[in-house]
């Protein structure tokens, strides 16, 4: 097993860039998710890894070997397609056999590899099924099943998920998971836009935009600290609020308080739907009057609208049960993120106690 | 309302049952079905009458059944040669055509190259052009390979006529196909050739059928095309220029076209009957493409 990296990696489709001077080293054994919206660039940096599409400038490295001239079956890959693009003529154990056999293996060795894939994912019943007679998460297991007996290096996930029902996306999602801490050392790219596929299942996610990675870490990490507007809006449900600073004042005119070497540069404060608590009547920074409830069971967010007539969300206990309609104030605490002008994170910035004035 | 009124309209409606509706149907499709055969019984009725009887019998049942006009076929017309002949010409032909369309539809249906809708229009403009006027250039064409008298030059002729509505077909269905199917099949390793047989290939089974019936028949039931290019040499006839040799210039000879014809069609009925299930899938496939 092996890392993968890229290095000043473009690739353009005509005249146009879509993937722009990306790097990324992903360790050995590591499970990397490139997360973004649809557009970003991230299925097709995938293919470029595989080697199904060419790549423009810049070197890949597989295991140390730079790939760029490989053919796809050279490069030590595996990949898992969205539609599973499973031979629909060919049995279950065909479909997973297939390649091998086409390479000359020995039929006996890929019917005991065969078998061994099947034990792991637990479709050994299946073998001499049809593909149209599978569900979906069948599907997909075989899908995986045919990665496994190729005994790649890397194996590369296409949205693997994003053609099931919600619930058995979480359940193979479980199985990924597992299939990634069974198959130990095994290196996994993953591509989503789904995030949170990216942070339940990363070790490190590559937060992909038009092309160029906004930022990579650990799930934890881009939640806590993201590098821009961007990342912190893309990572977390509910979405984080942010709120526009014009020098230093509230949309609504009142004079927003900082403090640190940077409070001056603050374009947007950004805070998640828990940052936010009920304060009594005068003392809240944001008053709010309710729009829409979401009751997830395990917590409410409450959709309200602020006084210039933005939408933000809070996060309630479930026994909260606010009404619609109903008025609030907040006050911000926890954690609260500070962007300049070009949406880039700012450090050493802090809300001044009373933070909030009237405006002048 | 009244109730003889409500009466009347509930009878009226029980009439025309599903159940009922459907027999009147088959009855009329029966009835058009008849017509249709009407003609292929006669002639199988006819080849078991002996030539005194054809014209004297109005029934369809012989009175005095016989093989002869069946033996005389066979053996003196040179029939036997002809069905071989035949045979040889329509194998050949189905399995180039097939095989070339199929290869050529795969590159036309699923890559990109410059200056592919140009080869396309020129290939659908070559659909309008009647088969007599290919004719004479084809005939040359083949006198200067040096195969114009022979069975080989036939039926590379006999290959030609239909193929590129037949590549046209596998250029659709194979459009259809997910590009993914491919990839994954380049994943696993497997070269362009492997790709096109294992994988490509089988999926397109029912246009697969469709072009060996259509070639088949096309082939097995040609006139023109064999009429011409064995002309100078009767040994190398097929069955439907061969039949045409019972007809003389003062006299036919009935009972020995029917019981030829007869020979002649019983091959063509049997594959499509064979394939008869795949062979509307295909169609129905290709209207979809």
């Amino acid at each position: 097993m092996s890392g993968v990296t890229l290095r000043n990696v473009k690739k353009n489709f005509g005249s146009v860039e879509v993937i722009r001077d990306v790097d990324i080293t992903i360790e050995e054994g590591e499970f990397c998710v490139f997360v973004g919206p649809s557009g970003c660039g991230k299925s097709t940096l995938l293919r470029m890894i595989a080697g199904l599409e060419e790549t423009t400038s810049g070197t890949i490295e597989i295991g140390g070997r730079i790939v760029n001239d490989l053919n796809p079956s050279q490069r030590g890959t595996a990949m898992v397609f969205q539609t599973y693009a499973l031979y629909p003529h060919m049995t279950v154990e065909r479909n997973m056999g297939f390649g091998l056999l086409m390479n000359g293996v020995s039929k006996s060795l890929v019917k005991e590899k065969v078998a061994k894939a099947a034990r792991i994912l637990q479709i050994e019943k299946l073998l001499d099924r049809k593909p149209k007679q599978l569900s979906g998460g069948q599907r997909q297991r075989v899908a995986i099943g045919r990665a496994i007996v190729r005994d790649p290096e890397v194996f590369l996930f296409d949205e693997p998920l994003s053609n099931l029902d919600a619930e058995l996306r979480v359940a193979t999602r479980l199985e990924i998971a597992k299939l990634h801490s069974q198959l130990r050392g095994a290196t996994m790219v993953y591509v989503t836009h789904d995030q949170v596929e990216a942070m339940t299942l990363a070790d490190k996610i590559v937060v992909l935009r038009d092309g160029r990675v906004e930022q990579v870490g650990a799930p934890m990490d881009l939640y806590n600290n993201p590098a821009n507007v961007f990342v912190a809006g893309f990572i977390g449900s509910p979405k984080m609020n942010f709120v526009d600073v014009n020098h230093g004042q509230l949309p609504d005119g009142r004079v927003l308080r900082l403090d640190g070497p940077n409070a001056a540069s603050v374009a947007t404060i950004g805070f998640r739907s828990d940052s936010l608590k009920p304060a009594d009547q005068g003392n809240g920074m944001i008053s709010a009057k309710v729009s829409v409830v979401e009751r997830l069971g395990d917590a409410e967010y409450v959709h309200f609208q602020t006084p210039w007539e933005q939408e933000l969300v809070a996060r309630f206990p479930p026994e909260a049960e606010v009404g619609l309609d109903a008025t609030f104030e907040f006050e911000l605490s926890g954690k609260i993120h500070f962007f300049d002008a070009n949406g880039r994170a700012l450090a050493n910035v802090m809300l001044a106690s009373g933070a909030v004035a009237k405006p002048v | 309302m009244s109730d003889t009124a409500v009466a009347s309209s509930r009878s009226q409606k029980v009439f025309l049952t599903p159940r009922r509706k459907r027999q009147i149907t088959s009855i009329i499709l029966a009835g058009i079905c008849a017509v249709w055969v009407y003609p292929l019984i006669w002639m199988i009725a006819a080849s078991f009458k002996p030539n005194s009887e054809l014209f004297s019998n109005q029934s369809m049942i012989p009175i005095d059944p016989t093989l002869e006009n069946y033996i005389r076929a066979w053996t003196e017309a040179n029939l036997q040669r002809y069905f071989f002949n035949t045979l040889f010409v329509t194998v050949g032909s189905v399995v180039i055509t097939t095989l070339a369309a199929a290869l050529a539809g795969y590159v036309l249906g699923r890559r990109a190259f410059p200056g592919k809708w140009v080869l396309m229009g020129l290939m659908v403009f070559t659909l309008f052009i009647p088969q007599g006027y290919t004719i004479i250039p084809i005939f040359q064409l083949l006198t200067n390979l040096g195969i114009g008298q022979s069975l080989w030059g036939l039926m590379l002729a006999t290959c030609g006529h239909n193929i590129v509505i037949f590549m046209l077909l596998f250029a659709g269905y194979f459009t259809q196909i997910p590009k993914e199917l491919e990839e994954a099949s380049r994943m696993d390793g497997v070269g362009p050739v492997k790709t096109f047989w294992y994988v490509m290939l089988p999926l397109a089974k029912p246009i697969v059928v469709t072009v060996v019936v259509m070639q088949a028949l096309m082939a097995w039931n040609d006139f023109l095309l064999p009429l011409v290019i064995t002309l100078a040499n009767p040994a190398m006839r097929t069955l439907s220029v061969g039949i045409y040799s019972f007809k003389g210039e003062h006299f036919v000879d009935w009972g020995g076209m029917t019981a030829s014809s007869t020979i002649a069609i019983v091959p063509i009925v049997l594959l499509f009957l064979f394939l008869q299930r795949y062979f509307i899938d295909g169609l129905a496939g290709a209207v979809k493409g």
